[in-house]
């Protein structure tokens, strides 16, 4: 059995061909890329398109069904009026901002008003934030008195800026927690929204973030295995999607086809894909073995598509890593998108065949809530938050090594229908679990719960 | 053959107020990573927990037919690799109980039992750990409020399965005997009892909730016409 850590590239891989399909994203736009020798980047990935505005309540009816709005805007009308306030460090890029902006209008459109505001920092803060980050997922880290300086005098130059008036302050992560120190000012019920997996964390990060934590009146995680012993209640609110963004709303088949075209993908054959960033714990080198195995009984095709080599010089070396291993296999296609592509990724996720998230790591594992969404019967990794969303041969399949990930690729391919079945369990799944309008119920039960509303820990 | 005529139906002297109810999910403070704690937590953990891993998570994994009963059993198997065991606390219908203090007494019996005869799985260390959780409900009305039985149908066919799981499932946590509010009302209020012994009878194990609410509507259906 092979080994499931980094995997270091191998000296006797193949070198890329020239028939590799590499899609480099540009520069600083619109210069093109080749996608492969005499074909041009598609002109639909050379520019990010315009964002088309956020959905009201209404649009989703037709996705959960009229009962599961009329259930919203029941729950919305006991905290109608309620004012709240998110803060965290990014207006734009990262999940939690993707996931703000379609939040904060759907809770106020139930007129539950909601404001948004984000931290400033220098980049002093940001480079101390980052480091908080990656220590907090369990990177060795050795915390300086100047870190914690800089971490205490941003967040209290943000306290001394912003008002607190709301009646439920909501801080997103790490970055802002210090703000916690308002608490004496406000009658705010505070809460803090931790996005990262606090499994593991680096102790001395931890043990100081942990007093502005036990301070809050709750906090919220994405997954049991990601939380702390604290004195607080902690609740638990999965990540979710949005069933009507770029990546994940329904396409007519021409889009998928005209998508699938423009990169040079045969859907007349079956198309394996790991959508993901070119990172190790993703093991695209993994997956391109566990394809090479499969493909001694199975005719397919491989689609990596991810993006980020461009901005991280270790995605750069995946990159090359990813193109060694697929050496001159033509059906290996590899997409290094700009991160503006949701289009594409939803049209790649839905002419495959089945949808691989190989990670040896993981947060939450978003792509494969997406794969699920989209009824596409999915193999991953059984780590992070992923077994949280795939139940094994039923509502997808959990691997643990390359040879199990060719096991099932080839299964899949060759039991259509146990592949339909657990595809259609794994969109239902994300329905009554990962979807925007089951976080917008969540928060309405939250803010309900912190209003002093009892609720009933078993039917009475 | 000589067609039986059968009694025209009662006219309910009450409304089914249909209700729905949502949960927010805490995060508990027990966790097990071998069987033996995942034993002292089950002794030990709120009754909220043992709601969440057994009547909730059904809600939670409505759509699927066979192969799901509840969070111990499945963790059992994915993360404890002990199928007789699974396969035991599979077989607990929740439907058999009508307060937490009897699922959770079966559960701890059948590991109890289990552990006994095989001592060497007690300590064996968990793929991963079991983190208990527990469930805040909240209940709702719903706009649905039918006074005859074909109105009654026609709302069952609307309503989430949220609701169906509140009414048919959750219900004899609250009403304290073996029935549900479906058969509860049409047989008190519209004098079907063969209807709700019928309905009664549904296997939620081996279908989904939405084939629950197929089976419940066509069984009405059925005393409609």
């Amino acid at each position: 059995m092979k080994s499931e850590q980094n995997r270091a590239p191998s000296p006797d891989q193949p070198q890329a061909s020239k028939t590799l399909t590499v899609v480099e994203p540009p520069a600083s736009r619109p210069a093109a890329a080749p996608v492969r020798p005499g074909r041009e980047l598609p002109s639909s990935v050379l520019t990010p398109p315009v964002p088309p505005p956020p959905p009201h309540l209404d649009d989703y009816e037709s996705i959960i069904g009229a009962a599961q709005v009329e259930a919203l805007r029941f729950l919305a009308a006991d905290v109608k009026g309620k004012t709240v306030k998110m803060v965290n460090s990014t207006a734009v890029g990262g999940g939690v901002a993707e996931m703000l902006n379609r939040l904060v209008p759907l809770l106020s459109e139930l007129e539950v008003p909601t404001h948004w505001e984000v931290i400033t920092g220098g980049n002093d803060f940001f480079e101390v934030t980052k480091a908080f980050h990656n220590a907090l997922h369990g990177t060795e880290y050795e915390l300086t008195k100047n870190a914690q300086e800089i971490f205490l005098m941003y967040n209290e130059q943000n306290l001394q800026r912003m008002q607190f008036e709301e009646e439920v302050v909501v801080i997103h992560d790490p970055q802002p927690a210090a703000l916690i120190r308002a608490k004496a000012r406000s009658k705010a019920k505070w809460v803090w929204r931790c996005h990262i997996d606090l499994s593991n964390p680096n102790p001395s990060v931890w043990e100081f973030l942990r007093p502005c934590i036990e301070k809050y009146d709750a906090a919220i995680f994405s997954s049991q295995s990601f939380a702390r012993q604290l004195p607080i209640p902690q609740y638990l609110f999965y990540p979710c999607i949005d069933p009507l963004s770029e990546k994940n709303k329904e396409l007519d088949d021409s889009v998928i086809q005209k998508v699938c075209d423009e990169f040079g993908i045969d859907r007349s054959r079956p198309i394996v894909t790991q959508v993901s960033r070119f990172d190790r714990l993703k093991d695209p080198v993994g997956v391109i073995e566990a394809y090479k195995l499969a493909k001694k009984y199975v005719d397919c095709q491989l689609v990596l598509a991810g993006g980020g080599a461009k901005d991280d010089p270790e995605g750069s070396v995946v990159l090359q890593e990813v193109k060694e291993a697929a050496g001159n296999d033509p059906d290996i296609i590899i997409l290094d998108l700009p991160p503006w592509c949701a289009l594409e990724i939803n049209a790649i996720q839905r002419a495959s065949a089945l949808v691989v998230q190989k990670s040896l790591r993981e947060g939450f594992g978003l792509t494969v809530t997406e794969a699920l969404w989209k009824g596409k019967p999915t193999i991953a990794g059984a780590v992070g938050g992923i077994p949280n969303q795939i139940i094994h041969k039923l509502t997808g399949v959990l691997v643990h090594s390359v040879e199990g990930c060719a096991f099932q690729i080839r299964y899949l391919l060759t039991h259509p229908e146990f592949a339909r079945r657990i595809g259609m369990n794994g969109r239902e799944q994300v329905k009554e679990n990962f979807l925007m309008t089951t976080n917008v119920k969540r928060w309405l039960l939250l803010f309900r719960i912190l209003s002093g509303s009892k609720p009933s820990p078993i039917p009475t | 053959m000589p067609t039986v005529e059968r009694p025209p139906l009662r006219k309910p002297e009450k409304t089914f107020y249909f209700k729905t109810s949502e949960h927010l999910l805490r995060i508990g403070r027990e966790k097990a990573t071998t069987l033996e704690e995942l034993l002292k937590a089950l002794r030990e953990c709120p009754d909220s927990s043992i709601f969440q891993h057994t009547f909730r998570t059904l809600q939670e994994h409505h759509f699927i037919r066979q192969g799901f009963s509840n969070d111990f059993a499945h963790w059992s198997l994915s993360a404890c690799h002990e199928p007789i065991l699974a396969e035991q606390l599979a077989s607990v219908d929740v439907r058999e109980f009508t307060d937490i203090a009897g699922v959770r007494g079966r559960m701890v019996e059948i590991v109890e039992e289990f552990l006994q005869e095989h001592p060497r799985s007690t300590a064996r260390a968990a793929h991963e750990p079991f983190y208990f959780c527990a469930a805040d409900l909240v209940v709702l009305p719903t706009p649905f409020a039918p006074d005859t039985l074909p109105d009654f149908v026609d709302a069952l066919r609307q309503v989430s399965l949220h609701s169906i799981h509140h009414h048919f499932i959750e219900a004899r946590l609250r009403l304290k005997r073996m029935s549900n509010d479906f058969s509860n009302w049409l047989e008190q209020e519209v004098g079907l009892r063969d209807t709700a012994l019928a309905i009664e009878r549904i296997d939620i194990y081996t279908n989904t909730l939405e084939g629950v609410r197929q089976q419940i509507a066509r069984i009405v259906g059925q005393a409609l016409n």
